[in-house]
């Protein structure tokens, strides 16, 4: 049981992480709160159901072209949708509910509402006393690793990656060094997008596919990023295994537990409010007149 | 090198520049002093386009902020180029309360301020000399930007915007906030800065110590420029001292 739960905070705690990363950059950079981002992920995750089934993709060649197709499809709607609106708070909010419900209907219309699956990458598991491992969560919580280990190098050590750190800090300093900031906004979006397309794509083996998979990760990825302190990548980073841990305790502690996941992370989210508004490691913006 | 005419900036009708011009010629130190509000930061942030940014992101109608005049910097009109590319030509505003990438290091902060050159050795050699000049950002070099004293801030700022090899330098009111001793030294800096071959624009308000080392000053006051001249030619009219250089 404790090993249950810890394997399951743990491969949940990672998905929130890379979820709530990516929503994190792009408010940090450009302002926006994209509460489509996990509609994204939904979409990588149906991308490679229906690439896998219905043109015959390996695995591999699944998860890339749901990764670029993810994307691609985060810039033209952020071009054609986003950007025009972007200085606008409550018009994006409403925006991006609007387009990640669209998304919700046209899976809906595509694929109707049934629950769907994707084989894993590798089968098999591993017997560790009383609870089993399988490779798949082994091999996802690997890659999850590499691609936030590839995230944090990219920060760092890029040139996008500076311009990147020093627009989320301040934009019109960063405007002042030569930076586009709208460029490097619009770069920002792309990477976490594609980062949502990345998340679905690790994940998707060990979920079931459906048009409202988005709904959870939403409301964890907002709590996580609540928790961590809005803006703030190592936050986000910590809160996501806080909460993965939370949620997990109450799955296999309480009685009927799986029924009260969204109250945890909502919970935490109104005593974090009240307690810490800023969160752990909340960031403060340069005030821009 | 850079030629301001009629410049006019408008925030909510509110006219905060009322027809201004000024000129800065290559090589020359010249400083733009005037009280509080009168319009200094409202005008390098016209020359610099961060008026024309601000408007571009600005939520209400087109009209609450208004732009008129022309600004010419190396023969090129620029009133209407977006800030980024203002900064690539080689015109770089160091902005008021220095604004340094809090949550990076001091390093970070100069490679930050040499993202516009191509060159590794380019980089190299700036940084070279931005330590040289400011020796205590290097030994602060990883040091957290943000817990930096205030006057180590402000050598990082103006190290900053010295990264990208600028032409003509503008710095708004380097020594505020600062202690007399931090004062002095900042304005030494500036001195070799210009000694470099930077031109540079200064906006101040420690009027005394600044027009002993520029070679032109303007007087700012409620959006005009009232006088113009030398130091020691402003610091003889009894009028002026008294009610805008408050001396
Ligand atoms: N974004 C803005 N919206 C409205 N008014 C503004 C804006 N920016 C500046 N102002 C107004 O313009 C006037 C001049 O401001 P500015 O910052 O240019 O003065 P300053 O000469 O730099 O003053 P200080 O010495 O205090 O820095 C002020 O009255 C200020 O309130
Ligand atoms: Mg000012």
């Amino acid at each position: 049981m404790a090993f249950d739960i810890l394997i399951t905070s743990l491969i949940n705690g990672s998905t929130y992480a890379m979820l709530a990363i990516g929503f994190s950059l792009i408010f940090g950079v450009a302002r926006i709160v994209n509460i489509a981002h996990t509609a994204f992920y939904m979409v990588a995750a149906y991308c490679i159901y229906f690439t896998t089934y219905r043109l015959g993709f390996n695995p591999i060649s699944a998860m890339l072209a749901a990764i670029v197709f993810v994307a691609f499809l985060g810039w033209i709607v952020y071009l054609i949708f986003i950007r025009p609106i972007r200085e606008h708070e409550q018009a994006v909010l409403i925006g991006t509910i609007a387009l990640a419900i669209a998304l919700q209907e046209l899976m809906l219309i595509a694929f109707t509402g049934d629950y769907r699956t994707v084989p894993a990458l590798i089968k098999g598991f591993a017997q560790i006393g009383h609870a089993k491992v399988f490779y798949q969560q082994i091999l996802t919580f690997g890659s999850v690793f590499v691609v936030l280990g590839l995230m944090r190098l990219f920060l760092m050590k890029t040139k996008l990656g500076l311009a990147i750190r020093a627009t989320a800090q301040d934009r019109e300093t960063a405007n002042l060094m030569g930076m586009d900031e709208s460029r490097v906004a619009m770069m920002a979006v792309i990477i976490s997008v594609g980062l949502a397309g990345v998340t679905g794509a690790i994940i998707v083996p060990l979920t079931t596919i459906e048009p409202f998979m988005w709904n959870h990760p939403l409301i964890m990825m907002m709590a996580v990023v609540v928790l961590g302190g809005m803006g703030s990548i190592k936050g986000s980073f910590y809160a996501s295994f806080i909460l993965g841990f939370a949620e997990a305790l109450v799955v296999f502690l309480v009685p009927a537990g799986a029924f009260l996941k969204g109250a945890v992370a909502l919970s935490i989210m109104i005593i974090v409010l009240l307690i810490r508004p800023a969160g752990l490691f909340g960031v403060q913006f340069e005030e821009e007149r | 090198m850079l030629e301001i005419s009629n410049l006019t900036v408008c925030y909510d009708k509110a006219m905060i520049i009322n027809d201004i011009s000024l000129r800065v010629n290559e090589g020359e130190l010249v400083s733009l002093v005037g009280p509080n509000g009168a319009g200094k930061s409202t005008t390098l942030r016209a020359i610099t386009g961060l008026v024309t940014w601000q408007k571009s992101i600005h939520r209400g109608s087109s009209d609450d902020i208004k732009l008129q005049g022309t600004v010419e910097f190396m023969g090129k009109r620029i009133e209407r180029t977006p800030a980024h590319q203002i900064a690539a030509m080689g015109l770089i505003h160091c902005p008021e309360r220095r604004r340094p990438f809090r949550e990076m290091s001091v390093l970070e902060n100069l490679k930050a301020g040499a993202y516009l050159l191509k060159s590794k050795k380019e980089i190299e050699d700036n940084l070279r000399q931005v330590y040289e000049l400011f020796p205590r950002l290097k030994e602060r070099s990883h040091q957290v930007s943000g817990t930096l004293s205030g006057g180590e801030q402000q050598m990082l700022a103006i190290g900053r915007a010295l990264m990208s090899n600028p032409k003509l330098l503008c710095i708004d009111e380097p020594s505020t906030g600062l202690a007399p001793i931090m004062r002095s030294e900042v304005f030494r800096k500036i001195k070799r800065i210009k000694e470099m071959g930077i031109t540079v624009l200064l906006v101040e308000q420690e009027v005394s110590t600044v027009f002993t080392m520029t070679d032109r000053n303007y007087v700012l006051s409620s959006g005009k420029i009232i006088a113009e001249g030398k130091g020691e030619e402003l610091l003889k009219d009894e009028v002026l001292r008294k009610t805008y250089l408050g001396l």
